[in-house]
């Protein structure tokens, strides 16, 4: 099967096969050690909480903070886990392709994706879009803090505009009207007709 | 009472005007969401989740049964038209499905495979309404530590069996389950993991992980993809939608295969349908070649028809495996199970007496779904590869809108909407790493039931864990699970040295 066989982690574009790369060398040890990282920090959030927790006196063995200790446990050994298999790809690749790695490690941040495109791997790499995650991101953001205020029509079709830009849309116009007009729809049939209360925000007046 | 009797009840509780609208909506949802390449029919019903808290919980499941069929139903559409299946379950059916759309046989393609995920799901639903009752029955002797078991069981099937790196999915499960340990402690009350804030007092909502993990992560990911992704050509199909005799002939003993393959894969806790699905290419592909006339490779019928009753057959058993045991075995059904503990009810042995009228209208309603689903998908699969002409910049807008709507009208808060824009980040780069995310709802939704049945077994006995394997059920759990876990090991052990010996030769 030329299918990766771990379908819940592929996603949405199946049939393109793509496979997000970074360069070798520095940024993909950085690529690696970015899970680890976040579950690190989760797992200190735990234990920090387990330490600080205010438990009743009433409750007895195995307590509040028995489970969480195990999650928190087990978050620490996989870090590790991660970390390790990371430096241990890291060699390989390095090792395997000296020349490519040397070249594009210095050519990181630089140029785009394709480095090794003409590569015999099965997937086509591409990079991250920064451009577009930070459209998406960020105007989700300004959407959670405006919402209250613009109004649930304006926040979401704004919203909407956005992230079809994100996706490389470019009938700015058009975008808009659309977005316009699905917010709208959103709103008649779920606050008006669901009644699931949306916020009117300044265009509540009228 | 009489199993029929019952379910007769359900069809009557079903077939009202308005019930019969929910399953009609849920099957054009479902059938839509599993036709557009990459929305699964668990995006689909994660998105539904907040927006039907104001129907009546019959309506609800009405319709997320729809949808959870429906999806099956449309998935394989695109696969055999452009070589892109919705989601993993479709993938099996690529393979010959697309070569046969390419032999100019691409209607009859669609015919197989929708005539296919309606036998594997009918029949599906026919055991279901026989053993689920006594599964039911038999799991209501279970107790806190057959609980735990089962538990236990759920997340190490879905973290390292299915998954292709251990530690991947060990990480996302224990993730899931360190989210749905924050919130107020049901057993003795503390708060844990609030920092203070009234926002966490009642955990992160089940429903804005789901949503963030399923949709919003998706929507991230395309975005960051969309520009390197290839339009592919669609295939027109001409011709008779049906299928002749002799077809009929030929595909009949794979939908059989294919639906037997896939039955016991429902109750078993693997993740889903991807691997009956694989399973039952596999098999016919084997049969295949010791026929004078190998037909696989050259768009091959039955290649097509038997994971396609694989897929259906497993969703359909997973179902009753949901309601008699509680037991989710894939990210669909842990948000149905959500679903249900949203309205207050808990699937498993207590939910056949407790709700009687709402768990025989949705087992009628798998049925009507499923003449529904095989009206909607046999003449008109055309029709429905229509929907590709949406603009992907204006499809994704607005699921992320939407995903906005349904957090912010079940909770209010802007709080929840920075969650879900935080998690959704999480699932994103999970997405980009690698790291599966089946484990992670798993993890959540059965993480408060494994602790709670942990801390009342431990409790019970006085903080002796041993109780935990003294009955023969948990010990037959847990024997089938090292079995599982050994076979596992051995097929992979297997596979590195195949792959080694081709890197080798």
């Amino acid at each position: 099967m030329t299918f990766p066989p771990n379908p819940t982690a592929t996603s949405a574009v199946v049939g393109d096969r793509l496979r997000l790369v970074s360069g070798p060398g520095i940024a993909a040890l950085l690529k690696g050690l970015t899970m680890p990282a976040i579950i690190t920090a989760f797992a200190t959030y735990l234990v920090v909480g387990i330490f600080t927790m205010k438990v009743p006196a009433n409750a007895v063995f195995p307590g509040p903070q028995f489970f969480p200790a195990i999650i928190a446990g087990g978050l620490y050994i996989f870090a590790v886990a991660l970390v390790v298999s990371a430096l241990r790809e890291m060699r390989e690749t390095s090792a395997a392709r000296p020349d490519i790695a040397a070249v594009t490690a210095d050519a990181i941040g630089g140029d785009e994706l394709d480095a090794e495109s003409d590569d015999a791997a099965p997937a086509r790499p591409v990079r991250v879009d920064v451009r577009s995650l930070l459209w998406v991101v960020l105007s989700f953001l300004g959407f959670a803090f405006l919402l209250d205020i613009l109004g649930w029509i304006i926040a979401a079709g704004l919203l909407f505009w956005c992230v079809a830009r994100a996706f490389g849309s470019t009938k700015h116009l058009g975008g808009l009207i659309v977005g316009l007009t699905v917010s709208s729809i959103a709103y008649i049939g779920f606050d008006m007709v669901l009644g699931m209360p949306l916020p009117s925000g300044i265009l509540g007046g009228f | 009472m009489d199993v029929l009797q019952l379910l007769g009840e359900g069809f009557a509780g079903a077939l009202t005007p308005a019930n019969l609208l929910w399953v009609l909506v849920g099957c054009l949802l479902g059938t839509a969401v599993g036709v557009l390449p990459g929305l699964g029919s668990s995006m689909a019903v994660a998105l539904l989740l907040p927006i039907t808290f104001s129907l009546d919980p019959t309506a609800a499941f009405i319709m997320f049964a729809g949808v959870y069929f429906g999806g099956l139903f449309g998935d394989s559409t695109m696969g055999i038209l452009m070589n892109t299946p919705g989601q993993a379950s479709a993938i099996a059916s690529t393979f010959e499905g697309h070569k046969m759309a390419l032999n100019g046989r691409a209607a009859q393609a669609l015919a197989t495979a929708a005539i296919g995920a309606f036998i594997g799901g009918f029949v599906a639903s026919i055991v279901v309404v026989f053993v689920a009752p006594a599964l039911a029955d038999f799991s209501s002797r279970f107790g806190p530590a057959e609980f735990f078991a089962l538990a236990v069981f759920a997340f190490a099937a879905t973290s390292s069996v299915v998954t292709d790196n251990v530690v991947k999915g060990l990480t996302a499960l224990f993730i899931g389950l360190g989210i749905a340990v924050i919130g107020i402690d049901g057993v003795s009350g503390a708060p844990r993991f609030t920092m203070d804030s009234p926002n966490l007092f009642d955990g992160v909502s089940l429903v804005t992980v789901t949503v963030a993990i399923l949709a919003l992560g998706e929507v991230i990911y395309v975005a960051c993809l969309e520009r390197h992704t290839s339009n592919k050509a669609l295939i027109k199909p001409t011709g008779r939608p049906w299928l002749s005799r002799r077809e009929l002939k030929e595909a009949a003993p794979a939908w059989a295969r294919g639906t037997a393959i896939g039955l016991p894969f429902g109750v078993v806790p693997a993740g889903g349908s991807e691997i009956p699905t694989f399973l039952a290419y596999g098999v016919e592909k084997r049969l295949d070649a010791r026929r004078k006339d190998p037909q696989f490779g050259k768009g091959a019928i039955r290649g097509l028809a038997a994971p396609e009753a694989a897929g259906n057959s497993t969703t359909g058993m997973a179902m009753g495996a949901l309601l008699a045991l509680g037991l989710p075995i894939s990210a669909t059904a842990a948000i149905m199970l959500a679903a249900f503990r949203q309205y207050g009810l808990q699937p498993g042995p207590l939910l056949f007496d407790r709700a009687p009228d709402l768990v025989w209208s949705l087992l009628a309603s798998f049925f009507i779904a499923m003449v529904v689903l095989l009206i909607l998908n046999l003449p008109f699969a055309m029709l429905w590869a229509k929907l590709l002409l949406i603009p992907r910049p204006y499809l994704y807008a607005g699921i992320t809108v939407f995903c906005g709507l349904g957090i912010y009208a079940t909770s209010g808060s802007t709080f929840d909407l920075l969650m879900l824009l935080g998690i959704g980040l999480l699932g994103f780069l999970m997405r980009a790493l690698d790291f599966p995310l089946a484990p992670l709802i798993i993890g959540m939704v059965l993480g408060p039931l494994a602790e709670t049945s942990l801390r009342d077994a431990a409790m019970s006995s006085n903080g002796d864990f041993s109780v935990l394997v003294q009955s023969p059920i948990t010990i037959v759990l847990y024997a089938l699970l090292a079995l599982v876990l050994i076979f596992s090991v051995r097929g992979r052990i297997v596979a590195r040295k195949r792959e080694k010996q081709l890197t080798n030769a």
